[in-house]
């Protein structure tokens, strides 16, 4: 799962993208509006934290291009007034959720579990395939009520998956989702990972697809 | 209710009670008005008085005249003999019939006719004229009397009536002057306290319309309705809310800006913490602590950036000046600042004038503006830049900072000393500790010295910003 945060404030935005990391999220962090509207260009993302205060372009305008763009990103604005009418703009602007700093790390943590799920077209909280259920909150992950350990990339890796349930996944798509700007991939490492989870679920749970990638569930 | 104006209770300092327009309007019209009706009523009075008296002293005469002549008839001997038959009795008169007493003598002094109480009045002087009249007292009362002797000198009648009856004519005629008056006087009192009243509504009205302000409502008050009177207290008062609005909308908008300001530290710090209690790696541990602790010093900078600015900004002018010399001032700051510009390898210089620049002024003061403005030159000049301070003498002081930074753009350059405005050098920096005050404190502690902060861009590059003395500085006379 991969996240833009667009926060020009140095401490909030190293905070905030330390604690996505720890919920195991690949987090690409922009300074300021300009330059998170080329990332959402460049890149496919599963969320975006958009702070409203931003110098170069606000937050509210990068926000109208988007969605003018038809780009549907869910997006998470964060912002320093708690009046209704910031509110009311930030959503009528295209905003899916916001949060009014000073905020929780768990609760931006839990809005954007619910955002990533919503825009997956799934209600229950947890996802599921095959007997495989997977608990994004409580990160755990269980085979017919058994809870089976990953490592923190096996269980992005598959939370794609199933989030991406009877879509096929490419492996470039893949790679984006396990990691941001600047950390290292090694080449194959998404081969390894579905190496990895076909051992603990079975050979057929994800099923390749020659020339296109992987899929959990039918490719339709 | 007009007491509670606060502009009459000005008016009326020397008095502890607030004055009533209303209560000294009627009072002053009612007393008028009675002062003026009494004294028509006692003029009216004397009048009637002087009137009674010409017309009564010619009935006397008259009557007197008459009698005389009943004298000389030939038969009057006899009936001085037989007297009267029967003297007129007092219940005989008619009711507008003035009362009167007669006696008739002859030479002799021997009475020949005479009213039932005659009394025995008096007789004239021989060498009186022919006509005399006296007052005198009779019987308790005063009297009225004419003495008349015939041309011939054989009778002379006396008659006399009282002078009470005088008096009560007047009386009467004053009555008839003061009753209807005294009739009049609640109904005349009526209309003067309502037409006041009425007069005075517009004041109440204005009353109400300015009690009803608050700091929620600082609505002009209007002055379409208003008295021409009153128009420039309104128009005043109007001015006054304006500013006052002004300044509350400031103050408010200040507030709202400065708390969402620390909102963002404050979110920074509650997510680092929470990120270094989730952390189990050491390293990302401790960084997240690290970044806690800065979060604390900029709120903490912001704060007392904060508190600076909210005691400077009420101030009309400096509470304490001394003369010192701003050069002096200048490069012992510049000292100051040199650890932090050999932290970045910047070369930081400092240009002195021939003479020292004595000024009035706080240097605390100064000292904190010009701190600012060379921070900034060091925290947007790149390693091993170049900043440049000048005090100088044209005229006027002037301090000057350059650098050898970005410098601003156009557009951005107007909105450097909005509050909270941090440029976009400033947000992209690695280490932004900024609270975006610093340039609005500096612009107040010049406006304290009659001095301008003034930022351009410099033709060769970097920033320039200037403070330049334009008025008359403070002087030492200011407490």
């Amino acid at each position: 799962m991969r996240i833009l945060l667009v926060e020009d404030d140095p401490l909030l935005g190293d905070g905030v993208r330390a604690g996505l990391k720890l919920a195991d999220y690949a987090v690409d962090w922009v300074r300021d509006g300009e330059a998170g509207r080329l990332a959402l260009l460049d890149q496919t993302y599963d969320a975006c934290v958009l702070d409203l205060g931003l110098p170069r372009r606000d937050g509210l305008s990068l926000l109208r291009e988007l969605r003018g763009r038809g780009n549907a990103t869910p997006v998470l604005i964060l912002t320093a007034r708690d009046s209704s009418a910031d509110k009311v703009a930030g959503l009528d602007a295209g905003a899916d959720d916001y949060l009014v700093k000073p905020f929780d790390l768990a609760e931006l943590q839990a809005r954007l579990r619910a955002l990533i799920r919503r825009a997956g077209g799934a209600a229950s909280p947890t996802l599921s395939h095959a007997g495989v259920v997977l608990d994004p909150a409580g990160k755990r992950v269980s085979l017919e009520q058994q809870v089976v350990a990953l490592s923190a990339r096996e269980f992005a890796l598959l939370h794609d998956l199933l989030s991406h349930k009877n879509r096929i996944r490419s492996r470039a798509e893949l790679e984006e989702s396990l990691y941001a700007w600047g950390e290292e991939t090694e080449s194959n490492t998404v081969e390894v990972y579905i190496h990895h989870l076909r051992k603990k679920f079975g050979a057929d749970f994800i099923r390749t697809v020659r020339g296109l990638g992987y899929v959990v569930g039918d490719a339709g | 209710m007009i007491g509670r104006f606060g502009v009459f209770r000005r008016f009326a300092r020397f008095d502890p009670r607030p004055k009533s327009l209303r209560a000294r309007l009627l009072l002053t019209i009612s007393l008028t008005s009675v002062l003026v009706w009494g004294v028509a009523g006692v003029a009216s009075y004397h009048q009637a008085l002087h009137e009674a008296d010409e017309l009564l002293d010619g009935q006397l005469s008259q009557s007197a005249k008459l009698l005389l002549s009943l004298a000389s008839r030939p038969d009057a001997e006899a009936m001085a003999s037989n007297s009267l038959p029967r003297p007129l009795d007092d219940d005989d008169l008619h009711p507008y019939e003035q009362h009167m007493e007669f006696m008739v003598l002859d030479a002799a002094d021997r009475v020949l006719l005479r009213s039932a109480h005659a009394p025995d009045l008096p007789l004239p002087n021989r060498s009186d004229p022919e006509a005399t009249f006296v007052d005198l007292n009779h019987a308790g009362q005063p009297w009225r009397m004419l003495s008349l002797r015939s041309p011939d000198g054989r009778y002379q009648v006396r008659i006399a009536h009282p002078i009470q009856d005088r008096q009560n004519v007047g009386l009467e005629v004053a009555a008839q002057v003061a009753i209807p008056i005294l009739l009049a006087l609640p109904l005349l009192a009526v209309l003067v306290y309502f037409s006041v009243r009425g007069s005075l509504r517009p004041l109440e009205e204005l009353a109400a319309d300015v009690a009803a302000r608050s700091p929620d409502n600082l609505e002009p008050l209007p002055e379409a309705s208003t008295l021409r009177e009153t128009q420039p207290l309104v128009a005043a008062l109007n001015r006054l809310l304006a500013r006052l609005a002004a300044t509350l909308d400031n103050e408010r908008r200040f507030t709202a800006d400065a708390a969402h300001e620390l909102r963002t530290p404050l979110a920074a710090v509650k997510i680092q913490a929470q990120v270094a209690l989730a952390s189990t790696d050491v390293a990302d541990h401790s960084h997240a602590l690290r970044q806690v602790l800065a979060g604390a010093d900029r709120a903490t900078r912001l704060v007392e950036q904060l508190l600076r600015l909210a005691r400077l900004d009420p101030l009309a002018r400096l509470p304490q000046t001394r003369r010192f010399d701003l050069a002096a001032l200048a490069a012992g700051v510049v000292e100051d600042m040199r650890a932090q510009a050999d932290a970045k390898q910047q070369t930081l210089g400092f240009v002195a004038p021939t003479a020292p620049i004595m000024l009035y002024g706080d240097a605390d003061l100064l000292g904190v503006a010009l701190r600012n403005l060379i921070e900034n030159a060091l925290r947007y000049t790149p390693v091993s830049g170049v900043i440049e301070v000048c005090a100088e003498m044209h005229e006027q002081p002037r301090l000057i900072v350059r650098d050898s930074g970005p410098g601003v753009d156009a557009e951005e350059a107007p909105r450097l000393l909005e509050r909270f405005y941090r440029g976009q050098a400033a947000a992209l920096a690695e280490h932004s500790d900024g609270s975006g005050l610093g340039l609005a404190i500096t612009q107040r502690i010049a406006e304290l010295h009659g001095a301008r902060l003034e930022i351009d861009n410099r033709p060769s590059g970097g920033l320039e910003a200037r403070l330049r003395w334009t008025g008359k500085p403070p002087t030492g006379d200011q407490q």
